[in-house]
């Protein structure tokens, strides 16, 4: 009987009749078996002790990442309220004149939208809205460093032109070198007028029913040296004003179209007799149903000159 | 690599490296994308510096705590590789085969050059197929424990061998084998 013969049943009584070489072979396969499952034993157990630590580390990374996390939400938190104070609040001046409303809601805690109200050297209001390029803390530090340029700018001149003539002037150097840049949309009003400059922002203006858009194609701010053009149109008690920023008209619905100016356009168009208020509201909801998703910072300013 | 180059400086063949990473990856000690990076960082038909080796060596150790059995593993697992999935069958028939392939340090010659005193030698020393008894000599830079377990891989490799044990009896660069 040989050690396999034996092996294959199930006898073990029967080991007594193996010869002398297989019992040797016997004890070498058992001895070898032991050594073997003494080194992958060893070798299992410096693995489970590996992952023991590499849990623990993960543990403590984690941890590590959780304060992280809380440390730039705090800071967000911060940057947002320091962002919600460098836009206008209470403007009594400008609500003696106009009926406006605003929506201006960033992507992220901090966003890249600006606008703002001035009253300029010469008298007049004015609007100004601002898209800088990109999103989050960015985007939020550039709107900072442009409304300290602005405020130096308004003691310098007072045409809308020349105002946005020297704030890219000012900025371009910086601006380019952090490779940003800002869509502007600045308008100044007169008794029976405005007059605006216009650099990649967006407006319309309904009048006697018919809507006028203004995007002239000027420059954004930022990006080269050189000159805007100002141009005027009437505003008169009744017409109705709508600045805005892309996110609105740029948010697509779930097929991928755009919400796109004509459809806002039109809708402040036949809104037109509403409040001011009212009409936003009613851009809001129609937009609001439309978008599948918020995919921009967003502002839209409706505004309307009161009776004398 | 340059002839020039592979005198003055010390040199691991790409297989060597393939392997140890291969078994590496076989074994989890990398996994993921660095495992992806460390194969496809390795040309088999390449010289490498020895120092990358080194590096590879002291990665093993930096990711474990108690990093001996796994060396022994890696060893083991390298030459089951090469064994299987590599030239092995073609050089070996029998476990005993390995070891004399040792004779010389022809099995070393053939994965490292360099200058003598940086590459040493891998040398079988004593044999004795009666006692399931040898010893190799090892002067290489290459960690020991990994090369106990390139010894008990080689020879148990081709399978006809039942028990087999290296020791080094407080000498590091004395292996002694016991093999049945």
């Amino acid at each position: 009987m040989t050690l396999d013969e034996i092996l294959q049943g199930k006898d073990p009584d029967r080991m007594s009749e193996l010869a002398p070489a297989d019992l040797r072979k016997l004890f070498w396969m058992y001895k070898g078996l032991l050594k073997r499952v003494e080194r992958d034993t060893a070798y299992w157990q410096a693995t489970n002790d590996n992952l023991r630590t590499a849990y623990e580390r993960l543990d403590e990374q984690e941890r590590e990442l959780a304060r992280a996390y809380q440390t730039i939400r705090q800071d967000l938190e911060i940057a947002q309220q320091v962002q919600h104070a460098l836009l206008p609040k209470d403007h009594p001046e400008m609500l003696a004149r106009f009926e406006f409303s605003v929506y201006h809601k960033q992507m992220t805690e901090v966003g890249g939208d600006y606008y703002d109200f001035y009253r300029l050297r010469d008298g007049c209001h004015a609007i100004g809205v601002f898209d800088i390029s990109g999103h989050g803390v960015s985007a939020a530090l550039i709107m900072a460093y442009l409304k300290a340029q602005l405020v130096q700018t308004m003691e310098q001149v007072s045409r809308p032109r020349e105002i946005v003539e020297y704030l890219n002037t000012a900025t371009v150097g910086f601006l380019r070198e952090v490779r940003r840049y800002a869509t502007v949309n600045f308008v100044s009003f007169g008794e029976h007028s405005f007059r605006y400059v216009c650099g990649g922002g967006y407006g319309v203006l309904i009048r006697g029913g018919e809507v006028h858009t203004f995007n002239k194609g000027d420059p954004f701010i930022g990006l080269r040296r050189r000159a805007y053009s100002e141009y005027e149109l009437p505003f008169e008690t009744g017409d109705v004003l709508a600045l805005y920023t892309d996110g609105l008209v740029e948010a697509q619905d779930n097929s991928g179209a755009d919400y796109s100016t004509r459809r806002l356009h039109e809708l402040v168009r036949t809104n037109s007799h509403l409040p001011a208020n009212e009409i936003l509201q009613r851009c809001l909801d129609d937009y609001g149903q439309f978008r599948r998703v918020d995919a921009d910072d967003i502002t839209l300013i409706v505004l309307r000159r009161r009776a004398a | 690599m340059s002839e020039e180059t592979e005198a003055s400086e010390p040199v691991v063949h790409g297989a060597l490296m393939a392997g140890f990473a291969q078994a590496c990856v076989n074994l989890n000690i990398v996994a993921g994308r660095r495992a992806n990076a460390l194969l496809a960082d390795i040309d088999m038909g390449r010289w490498f510096p020895l120092a990358k080796w080194m590096e590879l060596e002291r990665m093993v150790g930096e990711s474990y705590a108690n990093v001996e059995p796994i060396r022994l593993k890696l060893g083991i697992e390298m030459m089951t590789l090469w064994y299987h999935h590599g030239p092995g069958k073609m050089l070996i028939h029998r476990g005993a085969d390995f070891l004399h392939f040792q004779t010389g340090s022809n099995g070393i010659a053939s994965v490292i050059r360099g200058p003598r005193d940086v590459v040493g030698s891998f040398d079988l020393a004593e044999f004795d197929a009666e006692r399931g008894h040898a010893v190799i000599r090892s002067s290489t830079p290459f960690d020991k424990t990994i090369e106990c377990g390139v010894l008990i891989g080689g020879v148990m490799a081709p399978g006809d061998l039942h028990y087999v044990d290296v020791t080094n009896d407080g000498d590091l660069n004395r292996l002694v084998v016991e093999f049945h």
